[in-house]
């Protein structure tokens, strides 16, 4: 429904000495059904701001067009109450700053681009944040150094937490060590005061409700609402909670797949846990037969960065071994203490250990892969290396064998759920590499693939205790963000704030269920007969089920199909006899439109036949908009995304990936319609290749106009 | 090579070489910074990298039988570049007294010179032969006129002591020599030695290593350079003047004017300018210096100023402290000789095989 259209033209920062302002204010009265229709040279200044202020309080005004700088900058200034519509069309960044200044094709540019604004303002109606009842609480699953840590900052922030752990006893992993890896300067010697006091607190929090013994028997629900039962001991209870962080923590690798180093051939052959299980229960001793150990030799990367045990580095274990020789020669000062590695890595402070680990003259350290360990002599087991930094091949003695094993995390998966989500996606958190959960999101560690569940510590990567105390801290941050954003019916990251959400129409559903397989957060459960549920809470407002839906029955208050066509039909594509091409650029908010924006700040110019459209995500994409803008007349569609596939950079995920499957489709029915396929373009960037955007819609028009117009142009 | 080699470490040789030069040992994590730095470094025979783990690991055998010791010349470029600070120039030091110890024969002499508290005992001895010949031995004809040394020390006692002494450090030399050479050979040195002696020497001769190893101290190559030339010198003068009086031929001192004395006393003026010059030299350096270090350079040094002190006190005739400064000058050749196989000193046999095993062949 239309609505009391104000629409404000910004002369400043060389605009007006780019377009002809008062030509774009004619088009805004004549052709935008605008209320008010006025430029001044300088909107963001008091005055400017005013203007605009006194035209909505006199109520002639109740949705705002503001053409000027870039819609990424002067957010603060250009902020209205929630029942105003606010809209920016980009003069400056993407037109004047960026084309021809007092061109014909510079004012053609401008002006189409108020004539889209102002269709989709019509369309828009004013957001109204859902008002829901949410917890604050959170939830903590996993009791070991990362989760008690976790839950003591939340607590100490004065949020409630429930920790949620499996075993009888608090502590973890961390718990059973003789010492941990220093924490305080000068960073040289092993601690033995673990983290004792830390756990007391946890348990004598009246923050903090302790459940051990106690395993998840489903969670049900979405952020701000998230209905658990667990199972503690003999009792079943339900809480509702607002956010989880899983801090699960690890498990060592299966060193019965290590048998080529010995592991099962001889009893003094042991991992570094057993040895570290031995020494925190009293004396180091040789396995086979109980005596005294007077040389060890350690095997680092046992099983690790392999290609046929883990790929990757566990980052830790060459820090639990030179902590182990210290315990070696704690018991036996004479003990000679050998350790043969791929490479030593004490990141960081650590550094500081390994140097005071190293100046012990009984500690022989060289490179080296471990060709076989046997046991066959009497006693002891006899080490042969190759490729040492001695040169040669070499045969050690050794009493025990200690093989430093990696960590494989505690996440669940499907079949051995530990989160038991009752979402229509699975139970438990994707997971990207090496059975992590799917954390690689640009940026934000902690985040996963759930909206309002956190990873921290361990099960998110490899590391160490200290590391795992600062991760719990950011996990715990982060979930409690989410509580307090969700609180105001507002979307986490990366549309933080952002308070429209999607509603369905349901009654034109045809249960195709694309949107419930294709959102990246399983925010869309389905009843049995496939239509979609949806969660709102989980839903991070990409608008990637608006794109994948057929029937266009999804929508924002400020984002929908209906909207982007109607910009689509609002540009004024001229005739073929005019030789002005025109082409549609679609571009996802996350890096694509900031390049533009950034190699509009550069001053770098390109074809002014291009019409860009923001997209939140290229995910969002529906192919009808391509429909309509080649039956509209455009001579081609380009679209500008972010990177997809293992280390991919969309910031949904899955978005770019799904825009470039539906323009294969789409790409068949040009076939069809005897238009070449060269007239769409898909392309992936990130923000910091904005030197080549401007040569990339260059060389496209180049391409559009050897092809030749449109054939369906002016039908 | 293709065998596997059973490694049993020797720990009281790790801990001999951290305590005697080589402290920082143990700091080396094999970034092979060092060997790269090296300028006498070859692709045939790379070092101080590998020795530094090879004595973090204490395989002493591999290590004294290693040339590549004996190829480094002690500029401290390596010990400057290290990041870790583990000075790989101080541990080829500590490893080559380490060596010369090895291979000393008979193997107290070797533990005695290089250590400190044996020095009393090591000077007394000297001190003693030469008090009792000047005390007792009889002087023969004191002839009037200007006073000479063999007055108090006659030349028929000296002459012969000192062949004595030279024959006893050449079988000490000779004996630590072929450990060294069997050595050389188990493990793999097998480069001809005595063909390549001569293209060893003509190398030594120029010097061309010490100008090539040039650290942030400077390089020692003219302080060297003099120092050995006046050795030489000397040595050939002193085995003529040795001879020749022993036949009958020459009369000591000779005159200031002969040709033979002054061609001595340049030597000699050689000596103590280059001594010095390597003792400012070291003095200067960064790295640490052992006793074993200080002991050599300073018995020189010492050497050439008694030996020229003594000369000018004779020609000005000053009785008493003549034949004082004459006996200091005695003592101290007495040392630096009979102790040569068993102190730093020795590295002119062993640089000199070593680099002469390594010339033959390039290593595996």
């Amino acid at each position: 429904m239309p609505r009391k259209l104000g629409i404000y033209v910004c002369s400043g920062c060389s605009i007006g000495e780019s377009v002809d302002t008062d030509q774009l204010v004619k088009v805004g009265t004549r052709e935008c059904k605008a209320a008010v229709c006025r430029s001044h040279p300088a909107l963001c200044g008091a005055e400017g701001i005013a203007g605009i202020r006194s035209d909505i309080a006199a109520g002639t005004v109740d949705t705002v067009l503001i053409a000027g700088c870039s819609p990424r900058t002067k957010t603060e200034v250009f902020t209205f109450d929630s029942n105003i519509v606010l809209e920016r069309v980009n003069l400056r960044e993407h037109v004047a700053w960026a084309h021809t200044p007092k061109d014909e094709d510079t004012q053609m540019l401008a002006e189409d681009y108020l004539r889209m604004y102002a269709a989709k303002a019509h369309k828009c109606e004013p957001l109204e944040p859902p008002s829901d009842a949410i917890s604050k609480k959170l939830m903590v699953v996993g009791g070991g150094i990362a989760g008690i840590t976790a839950a003591l900052e939340a607590a100490a922030a004065d949020y409630e937490v429930v920790l949620v752990e499996k075993e009888a006893k608090l502590g973890g992993f961390l718990g059973g060590l003789k010492k941990r890896f220093p924490t305080k300067p000068p960073y040289t010697e092993a601690e033995s005061d673990g983290f004792a006091a830390k756990i007391e607190q946890a348990l004598y929090s009246p923050k903090i409700q302790v459940l051990t013994s106690a395993t998840i028997l489903k969670t049900e629900g979405q952020p701000g609402m998230f209905d658990v039962t667990i199972q503690s001991g003999e009792n079943t209870t339900t809480v509702r909670v607002g956010a989880i962080v899983v801090a699960t923590g690890w498990k060592p690798y299966d060193a019965s797949k290590l048998g080529h180093l010995g592991y099962g051939n001889s009893p003094d052959v042991v991992t570094n846990v057993e040895l570290e299980k031995m020494a925190a229960g009293g004396r180091i001793v040789r396995p086979s037969d109980n005596k005294p150990v007077q040389s060890v030799l350690f095997v680092q990367c046992a099983g690790s960065r392999d290609k046929d045990h883990l790929a990757y580095c566990s980052s830790a274990c060459c820090m639990a071994t030179l902590k182990q020789a210290g315990y070696i020669h704690e018991q036996n000062p004479d003990a000679k203490v050998y350790i043969v590695y791929k490479d030593m890595r004490t990141p960081g402070h650590y550094e500081r250990f390994y140097r005071a680990a190293q100046d012990n003259p009984l500690v022989f350290l060289t490179k080296g892969e471990v060709v076989s360990c046997d046991a066959s002599s009497s006693s002891g087991v006899t080490v042969n290396v190759r490729g040492t930094l001695l040169g040669e091949e070499i045969s050690i003695h050794a009493d025990l064998v200690v093989l430093a094993t990696g960590m494989v995390p505690n996440a669940g998966n499907d079949t051995d759920s530990v989160l038991k989500l009752t979402y229509r996606q699975g139970p438990e958190l994707p997971v990207l590499k090496h059975g992590f959960p799917d954390s690689h999101f640009v940026c934000f560690p902690y985040e996963t693939r759930r909206t309002g569940i956190y990873a921290a510590g361990a099960v998110r990567a490899a590391m160490t205790g200290a590391h795992a105390e600062e991760d719990a801290l950011g996990a715990a941050m982060k979930a409690i963000q989410s509580v307090e954003l969700a609180s105001h019916g507002q979307a986490v990251h990366p549309r933080a704030g952002d308070m429209s959400f999607p509603s369905f129409l349901l009654q034109r559903c045809t249960q195709c269920k694309r949107c419930t397989e294709e959102c990246p957060f399983g925010a869309l459960d389905e009843d049995v007969k496939g239509t979609p549920k949806p969660n709102i809470y989980r839903c991070r407002r990409c608008g990637v089920c608006m794109g994948a839906c057929p029937e266009r029955i999804i929508s924002y208050k400020n984002y929908s199909v209906d909207m982007i066509a109607s910009m689509i039909k609002a540009i004024e594509v001229p005739e073929e006899e005019e030789e002005k091409p025109r082409v549609l650029v679609f571009m996802c908010e996350n890096d694509s439109y900031p390049a533009l924006d950034i190699a509009g700040f550069r001053r770098m110019q390109y074809d002014a036949s291009v019409r860009v459209i923001p997209l939140r995500c290229l995910g969002s994409l529906n192919i009808v908009w391509i429909a309509d803008a080649l039956s509209s007349g455009f001579d081609g569609v380009m679209l500008f995304g972010c990177k997809y596939g293992d280390d991919y950079q969309c910031h949904f995920v899955k978005g770019s990936e799904l825009a470039n499957k539906r323009l294969e489709n789409v790409k068949e029915t040009l076939d069809r319609l005897q238009l070449e396929r060269e007239r769409l373009e898909s392309i992936q960037l990130s923000i910091d290749e904005y030197g080549k955007v401007p040569e990339l819609i260059n060389n496209f028009m180049e391409r559009i106009r050897e092809m030749g117009p449109n054939p369906y142009k002016g039908m | 090579m293709a065998a596997t080699l059973r490694i049993e470490p020797d720990a009281a040789f790790v801990k001999d070489v951290i305590a005697n030069g080589g402290g920082d040992l143990k700091k080396c994590y094999q970034c092979a910074t060092c060997t790269a730095a090296c300028t006498l470094s070859t692709e045939a025979r790379p070092f101080p990298r590998k020795q530094m783990i090879e004595a973090q690991w204490g395989l002493k055998e591999q290590l004294v039988s290693d040339p590549a010791l004996w190829l480094c010349h002690n500029c401290g470029e390596c010990s400057d570049r290290c990041p870790r600070g583990a000075r790989p120039g101080d541990v080829m030091g500590a490893l080559r007294r380490a060596a010369i110890r090895h291979f000393a024969f008979p193997s107290f002499m070797g533990r005695a010179v290089a250590n400190a508290k044996a020095l009393p005992a090591l000077l007394l001895v000297p001190a003693l032969i030469f008090a009792a010949i000047a005390l007792y031995a009889p002087k023969g004809h004191v002839e009037e006129g200007a006073r000479k040394f063999a007055d108090v020390f006659p030349t028929n006692f000296i002459e012969p002591l000192f062949f004595v002494v030279a024959a006893l450090a050449l079988l000490g030399f000779a004996i630590g020599l072929s450990r060294f050479i069997a050595a050389l050979r188990a493990g793999g040195a097998d480069g001809a030695i005595l063909a390549g002696l001569v293209p060893a020497l003509a190398l030594i001769f120029r010097h061309s290593r010490f100008k090539e190893c040039k650290g942030k101290a400077g390089d020692r190559y003219l302080g060297h350079f003099l120092m050995f030339l006046g050795f030489v010198g000397l040595g050939v003068m002193g085995t003529i003047v040795g001879l020749g009086t022993m036949a009958g031929v020459m009369e000591t001192p000779l005159a200031i004017t002969n040709p033979l004395k002054i061609f001595a006393n340049i030597c000699a003026l050689a000596v103590l300018i280059g001594s010095v010059m390597l003792l400012v030299h070291r003095s200067k350096l960064a790295a640490t210096s052992t006793y074993f270090d200080w002991y050599f350079l300073l018995t020189l040094v010492l050497t050439a100023a008694t030996g020229i002190a003594s000369e000018l006190l004779r020609l000005a005739q000053a009785a008493a402290w003549m034949y004082a400064v004459y006996f200091t000058h005695l003592v101290l050749i007495f040392t630096l000789f009979l102790y040569a196989p068993y102190s730093k000193f020795a590295h002119l046999v062993y640089r000199t095989v070593a680099i002469a095993a390594a010339e033959g062949r390039s290593t595996r």
